[in-house]
Parts: structure tokens; C-alpha cells; sequence
């Protein structure tokens, strides 16, 4: 061969490797983008993995999604929030609503082939309650769950518990097959009765989750894609990329600081309220800080923040000022308690001195830089200006241990609003998680009585009444409810839901 | 050889059980709450209390660490408190990730530094002043600026790439290729900036030697001089940057997954160690910590095989 041919013939074929390797390179990049699968294939980027797959053990908000995938609940939750039937179809209290009688549907199977029977809904109501997931105490108050029949289950309660039956439509109502329970992999291998089922060979745990549809699901009305991906971001930036690359349908996002570039990227922003920011004043009976057993000295603090400030500073302006810990959804919600305290520092200081505390106060506080370095700085800066120091201690990982201890008499960390009788055994309660000091109170205590065993119309009255009496006794100090936003591209049509982070997954729907 | 090569994995074992010693020591005293922070804000006192039965965290530190050697030395790692999934599993399926990452940037390094440094070392004068300037830019950039810089021009601009994700070779030869080619570059560039300065200094005093004038005076051409001696006798150095550089990756490649959503072993140390997942982060540290002495070990074989004098020490 003439070495002229021999280079021609070189760059030839280098040439075709280089043109080979170009197209391989375009042509992935075409073909794994989310966007354009819309209808068949449905993308979500999520914010974080499912902690488990076991029903017992699971969580639920922003994991609501993988579990809904594969599982069914006993009872579903509209975009009203209204409760709908789920695997039950009929559900009825007895007249102290201390027993619950749950009636299934007689045609569900799990993904193994097995019939749902009330026997393994009684089963998987007991794991939830003995599993020490982080939801067990939604069946605190159940003394048992038994199948009376192949398609009745008889709760009993030791008390009245308001929020079972949305518990229920939530992952207390998960049914998973009797069969996985002694499976070694019960925690990654979920079987359920549910739309979907997890592709555990198309996996990788902790980082991309894909469902393919169950074919033998019982409500197909509820299953608009072939395929559902999740795919997690951990990274705000990553998220972002992922958004303007076109490789998420729909997605839950991380901060609102990239909500603008989202939108520029013709993404449709759904936002939501699901929290309130502020301070818990966990010491109203002055245990470590007796300057807090007095209510003037409460009321000083809500004073002294001002909220539009700081919602602008710490949320970028996302959010709406509120001195309430109640959401806007709530019986007990009233609009006037949104702005009890606006921003008045001199009537603070005048409080304070009215409390006996002119040459100011000092209080404790933990702080982490897991909640934003800046916002304690804030918070120091706000009291200081009203005469009260705030001296900040580092728990570091024991931020929450620490609080709930409890080693501080007052705590900033955003909290969840969930529905009332949520709300209050989280909140308000003697024995509620963030009431460490277990504050007592008569008036409260009667207020919870009647939200627990009145009609709807005496619990939803003394809801807001309860609502009143803590703002006016200043028990927490809030100042915004921070949104949260989802996003949708151009294909994907979603209904949010109230009080869960992200929308249900049968309301993720694509555009007609 | 052999004996050399036992001596170091021998030490390698006890680094190995130094550093997971110390690994849990340092992850249970400051762990705080484990319990609490699996199960979140919203459990009781009394699940918290249940769960920390549960895992085995009310029982002494030291029947803890017993406990866990006695199952690592078998290979069994646990399972991760966050996933479920068993540690071995969440490890075997990433290393290889992020072993693509490594080993690409670090050939892509090697190649593009040994051709800028010999360019350098024999050119001198403008060549060599570019080189050294693009040497200094690659050490002052940040690997996660050069990785977003990537992924903006590239990936969501020119839609050349995709912006995050990964495949599998075996899923797509080409899509694995798409998927890697821009992490493997922000990897690279900070490992280039090293070699290259290491290779030109290298060639430059091999070119001084007595030898190279001898082998140019025997009329061996310019480029065989070069590439089959000089080379040979700079390499040494340059492989033990590269040694360095490898592991240095390593942690490069926590940020690059970060910013890629690559599944690797960067992404899951990241979420591991911020959750408190302590079964995976000890697997983590015991696979980062065999990786290492592997990669020692291999490139002490290398420099034995370059420069016999090595070997007998």
C-alpha cells in the first residue's frame, strides 16, 4: 500500500471512530432526557431517598411518593384533604369513637400474587405501631387491630384519636404482604398491592428509584405513566441542572433561591405552605429561665422580631408573615392572629420593663448551622435590640436530642403544620414532642379535651379558641410560614396537596 | 519482590485497622443522637428510646466495636440505618462509579501532562511559560467551579451532554461514555496542573544528564531519546505525584458527584456522614482505606519495574 493511503486510510478511520463516538454521545443525550418521555415515562426529581420500604418503618411527606407507588392505603386524602376510600371502602366509629370498623374491597392483590385480606391489614396496623418507625405514635392509642371477617378489621382505641383516620390515608394505612415480613429485604424489595412496582434490577438505592406499572392493578385510574422515575438530588445544584437540563418532569425543590431560574427554564412553580419558622418557647413555666414564666416577657419576644425582615432575609421573600402556629387550612386558623405581634419594639421594651426586666434579659438558646448560621445571628441581633441577650450553645449533632431533653429553654427550628390533632399532640400537649417542659395548662388541656371527644362543630370551635388562648399567652413566637415550592415542566399537570411536601401521586398527571 | 510486596501488604493491613479504629471512635463520640436522627422531629421519646435498643446503641462502646470487627473481618459491613440496604451492596455497586472517574482522570492526567511537560521541557521559552500559567490556573480553580463551568457551557447550553445522571457501560457503551466524559474532565484539569509541572521538571534535569548527550551522540532521534530514555528516568517522580493525585481524586470526586448526581462512593460519604449512617461510613472508610494501600502498592511495583534500585531498597 502507497504510504499515502496508509495516512489517508488513518485519518478515515479515525474520522468514523470520531463520528461514531459524537453520535453515540448526541444520541444518548437525546434519548434520556425526561421531558420528552412525558405520558409513557414520568421523571421526578426528589429530595431525598426512601429512608426504608418496610411499611412499618416508613415515612411518609417527601417519601410519600415511593411508598404510594407501591403500596395502597387504607384510605386516601382528596386535594381538599378530604378523606376518600381507599382499600376501605366504609368506615364507621362507634359513639365514644373508641372503636373503628374498617370495611375492604374484596378484589386486591399484592404484587406476589396473594389476596389482601383483613387478616394482613390487622397485621401490618399492629408492625406500624411496634416497628419504632418514626411515625409510630400515630397508633399510640390503638390497643389492637383484629380481623373480624375476611374483608371487616376492628380497630380499638384507648382513647378518641381525631386524626386516625387521616393517619390512615397516610403511612399508618400502608398494606404491605404478609410475605415480605420475614423477607431479608424487606427494607429495599417492597411488596404491595400499589400501581407500581419497584425495578429493583433498574435501581440504585439511594440515588435512582424506577417503577414499572403493575398490570394487575385494581384501580388503574390512577396510574397515568408505564414507568415513574425518581431520581434524588441531594445537591441544590445538581437539582437545578437537572431542571434546566430537561431531565426531571416534575420536582420538589430544596430552597427557593433557584426558583427564578427554574421558571426561566419553563418550569411551572406550585407552591405551598407546610411549615412555620420561629421560636418555640418550650420554658412558659420558667424551670431554667424564669424570666419566661412570664407571659409579658413572651409577648416582648414575638415584639421584637420584625417578620417581613426577616421572611425577605432568611426565605428571599417565599412565604407569608404569621404570629400563629396553625395553618391556613385549619378550623382553628384566623387571619387577624397573623399579625397579633407585628413588629413594635418599643412596646417589647416596655413589656419588659412592665415585667420587671428593664435592664433586659438572658436567654439560652442552641444553635446550628445545619438551619442557616445567618438566622441565629439574626435572631441575636432583633432580641439584643430590645435588651435581650440570647447566648447560644452548640449541641452539634445533638441539636434536637438536646432540645428535647430539654437543656434550653427556648429553640428556632422550622416545624411542621399538620392537621389540628397533629398539631397539638406534636405541639401543644402536656405529653407533645415539643413540649419538652410538658407546659400544663387548664384552659388548654380543656380545649384539647373537646377537639378530642366534641362534635366536628365544638372541636373545630375549640380549636380556634385554643389558637387564640397560645398566641395571646404567646407560647411560641413565630414569624413566617416559609413556602415550599414544586416544580412542573410543560408536560406535567400537578394538584398539590395540603400539609404533605409534595403532591400525591396519582395527582401528577400528564397535560392533556 | 515478593518479600517487598508482603512487607507492604502487611503494613497496609495494620494502616487499615488503624484508621477504621480511630474512624469509629471519631463517629460514635461525636454522633450524637443516632436514633433521634433517624427516626427525625417528629418521634417520641419512647420510639427513640425503642430504636436505640434496637440497633444495639444503649450497649458499651467498646462491646460495639467488637461486635462490629467481628462481622467486618467476614465481610459483613451491616446494613445502612438510612437505606436498608446492606453496606457491602450500597459500596460494591458505586466503587466501580467512582473508580471510572478516578482512573479516567487520572489517565487523561497522565497522558495530556506527560505531552504539556515534555512540550514544555523541550520548547522552553513561550511554550513553557503557557504551560506553567495553565499549570497554575488548574491548581487555583476550584474543582467545583470547573464542574459547574462544565455542565452550563456543555451540558445545558450546547445539550452535548447531560447535566447529571450516570449509566452503566453495560446499559450504554455511548451513554456511559456521554455520562462521564465532563465529571472526568473537571477531575482531571487539577490533577494535569500537578503531573505536568512534575514531568517538566523531570525531563528538564534528565535532558542535562551525561547519558542523553551520549544516546543523541549515537544519532538516536530526538523524539526515542525522549519518549524511550528521559521519559523512563522521570517517570519515577511522576508516578508518585500521580499516586497522590489518584488518591487526592478520590476526594475531588466527592464534590464532582455531588454537582453530577453520580452515583459513586463521593455521593453516598456525603449523605452517609450527614445523616450519621454509621455502618456505611465505616464500610466507606475501610474501602477508601484498601483502595489507597492498593494503589501504593501498585505504584511501588511500577517504580520498582522503572528503577531497579527501588527494589533492592
Amino acid at each position: 500500500m502507497h504510504p499515502k493511503e496508509t495516512t489517508m486510510f488513518r485519518w478515515k478511520r479515525l474520522a468514523a471512530v470520531a463520528a461514531v463516538v459524537a453520535l453515540g454521545l448526541t444520541g444518548c443525550s437525546a434519548s434520556s432526557g425526561g421531558s420528552e418521555d412525558a405520558g409513557g415515562t414520568l421523571t421526578l426529581g426528589q429530595i431525598v431517598q426512601p429512608t426504608t420500604f418496610a411499611a412499618a418503618q416508613s415515612n411518609w411527606a417527601n417519601e410519600s411518593p415511593y411508598m404510594q407507588a407501591v403500596y395502597d392505603t387504607l384510605l386516601t386524602a382528596d386535594p381538599e384533604g378530604e378523606l376518600q376510600p381507599g382499600l376501605a371502602t366504609k368506615w364507621e366509629y362507634n359513639d365514644d369513637k373508641t372503636q373503628l370498623t374498617l370495611t375492604l374491597r374484596d378484589d386486591v392483590k399484592f404484587t406476589d400474587g396473594t389476596a389482601l385480606d383483613a387478616e394482613a391489614v390487622a397485621q401490618n396496623l399492629v408492625r406500624f405501631r411496634d416497628g419504632a418507625g418514626p411515625n409510630a405514635s400515630y397508633l399510640v392509642d390503638m390497643t389492637d387491630a383484629v380481623a373480624t371477617d375476611a374483608t371487616t378489621v376492628t380497630i380499638t382505641l384507648k382513647a378518641a384519636n381525631p386524626a386516625l383516620l387521616t393517619y390512615l390515608s397516610q403511612n399508618a394505612g400502608l398494606v404491605e404482604a404478609p410475605s415480605a415480613f420475614e423477607s431479608s429485604d424487606i427494607q429495599t424489595v417492597p411488596v404491595g398491592s400499589g400501581p407500581y412496582t419497584l425495578d429493583t434490577a433498574a435501581t440504585v438505592i439511594g440515588t435512582s428509584y424506577v417503577f414499572n406499572k403493575n398490570p394487575d392493578y385494581w384501580n388503574a385510574e390512577n396510574q397515568h405513566y408505564d414507568k415513574i422515575v425518581m431520581n434524588v438530588y441531594g445537591d441544590p445544584t445538581a437539582l437545578l441542572n437537572a431542571v434546566k437540563g430537561g431531565q426531571v418532569n416534575a420536582a420538589n425543590t430544596l430552597n427557593n433561591n433557584d426558583v427564578a431560574q427554574m421558571e426561566a427554564s419553563g418550569f411551572t412553580a406550585n407552591p405551598l405552605e407546610l411549615n412555620w419558622a420561629g421560636l418555640t418557647l418550650m420554658d412558659r413555666d420558667g424551670t431554667v429561665d424564669p424570666a419566661l414564666a412570664n407571659v409579658k416577657v413572651r409577648q416582648a419576644i414575638n415584639y421584637a422580631f420584625d417578620k417581613d425582615a426577616m421572611l425577605k432575609t432568611v426565605e428571599s421573600g417565599f412565604g407569608t408573615p404569621t404570629t400563629q402556629v396553625f395553618p391556613e387550612r385549619s378550623a382553628a386558623y384566623d387571619k387577624s392572629l397573623d399579625s397579633a405581634y407585628d413588629y413594635d419594639p418599643a412596646k417589647a421594651k416596655e413589656l419588659l420593663a412592665e415585667a420587671g426586666y428593664a435592664d433586659g434579659v438572658t436567654i439560652q438558646m442552641p444553635s446550628t448551622p445545619l438551619l442557616g448560621s445567618a438566622t441565629f445571628t439574626l435572631i441575636q441581633q432583633q432580641l439584643a435590640d430590645v435588651g435581650i441577650t440570647v447566648e447560644y450553645g452548640e449541641p452539634g449533632n445533638n441539636f434536637i436530642a438536646d432540645v428535647l431533653t430539654p437543656k434550653y429553654p427556648v429553640v428556632y427550628i422550622p416545624l411542621q403544620q399538620g392537621g389540628d390533632w397533629e398539631l397539638i399532640q406534636f405541639l401543644i400537649s402536656p405529653t407533645a414532642t415539643f413540649n419538652p417542659y410538658h407546659t400544663t395548662d387548664d384552659t388548654v388541656n380543656g380545649y384539647i379535651a373537646t377537639v378530642q371527644n366534641g362534635t366536628q362543630e365544638e372541636a373545630d370551635k375549640a380549636a380556634a379558641d385554643l389558637n387564640k388562648y397560645l398566641v395571646d399567652n404567646a407560647w411560641f413566637a413565630p414569624w413566617y410560614r416559609p413556602q415550599s415550592t414544586y416544580v412542573t415542566d410543560a408536560n406535567t399537570s400537578v394538584v398539590m396537596q395540603p400539609g404533605n411536601a409534595v403532591p400525591y401521586l396519582w395527582n401528577i398527571t400528564p397535560k392533556a | 519482590m515478593l518479600r517487598f510486596i508482603l512487607r507492604r501488604l502487611a503494613s497496609g493491613v495494620v494502616l487499615i485497622v488503624v484508621i477504621s479504629t480511630i474512624a469509629f471512635g471519631l463517629l460514635y463520640v461525636g454522633g450524637g443522637d443516632i436514633a433521634r436522627r433517624i427516626l427525625g422531629q417528629t418521634a417520641t421519646a419512647e420510639t427513640v428510646a425503642q430504636k436505640t435498643e434496637q440497633l444495639g446503641l444503649n450497649r458499651p462502646l467498646y462491646e460495639q466495636f467488637v461486635d462490629w470487627v467481628s462481622h467486618a473481618v467476614v465481610g459483613d459491613f451491616g446494613t445502612s440505618w438510612f437505606t436498608g440496604q446492606e453496606v457491602i451492596q450500597a459500596i460494591s455497586s458505586r466503587v466501580a462509579v467512582t473508580l471510572s472517574l478516578v482512573i479516567g482522570a487520572t489517565l487523561i492526567s497522565a497522558i495530556v501532562a506527560v505531552l504539556l511537560g515534555v512540550w514544555a521541557a523541550r520548547r522552553r521559552g513561550w511554550p513553557d511559560r503557557l504551560v506553567q500559567v495553565i499549570s497554575v490556573l488548574g491548581f487555583a480553580i476550584p474543582g467545583f467551579l470547573i464542574a459547574l463551568g462544565l455542565v452550563i457551557v456543555f451540558a445545558i447550553n450546547l445539550g452535548w451532554f447531560k447535566p447529571t445522571g450516570f449509566v452503566q457501560f453495560a446499559t450504554s457503551p455511548s451513554g456511559w461514555l456521554s455520562s462521564i466524559t465532563l465529571p472526568v474532565i473537571a477531575l482531571a484539569i487539577g490533577g494535569i496542573a500537578g503531573v505536568t509541572q512534575q514531568i517538566r521538571g523531570s525531563v528538564i534535569d534528565a535532558l542535562r544528564q551525561d547519558y542523553v548527550r551520549t544516546l543523541r551522540s549515537r544519532g538516536l532521534s530526538a523524539n526515542r531519546v525522549i519518549y524511550k530514555h528521559v521519559l523512563r528516568n522521570a517517570g519515577g517522580p511522576a508516578l508518585a505525584v500521580l499516586a497522590v493525585q489518584f488518591v487526592g481524586l478520590l476526594g475531588g470526586a466527592v464534590i464532582v458527584e455531588q454537582v453530577f448526581a453520580i452515583p459513586g462512593l463521593g455521593q453516598v460519604a456525603v449523605s452517609a456522614t450527614n445523616q450519621g449512617d454509621i455502618p456505611l461510613v465505616m464500610g466507606l472508610v475501610v474501602v477508601t482505606a484498601i483502595i489507597v494501600v492498593v494503589v501504593n502498592l501498585v505504584i511501588d511495583i511500577l517504580q520498582g519495574f522503572l528503577n531497579p534500585k527501588v527494589r533492592l531498597s
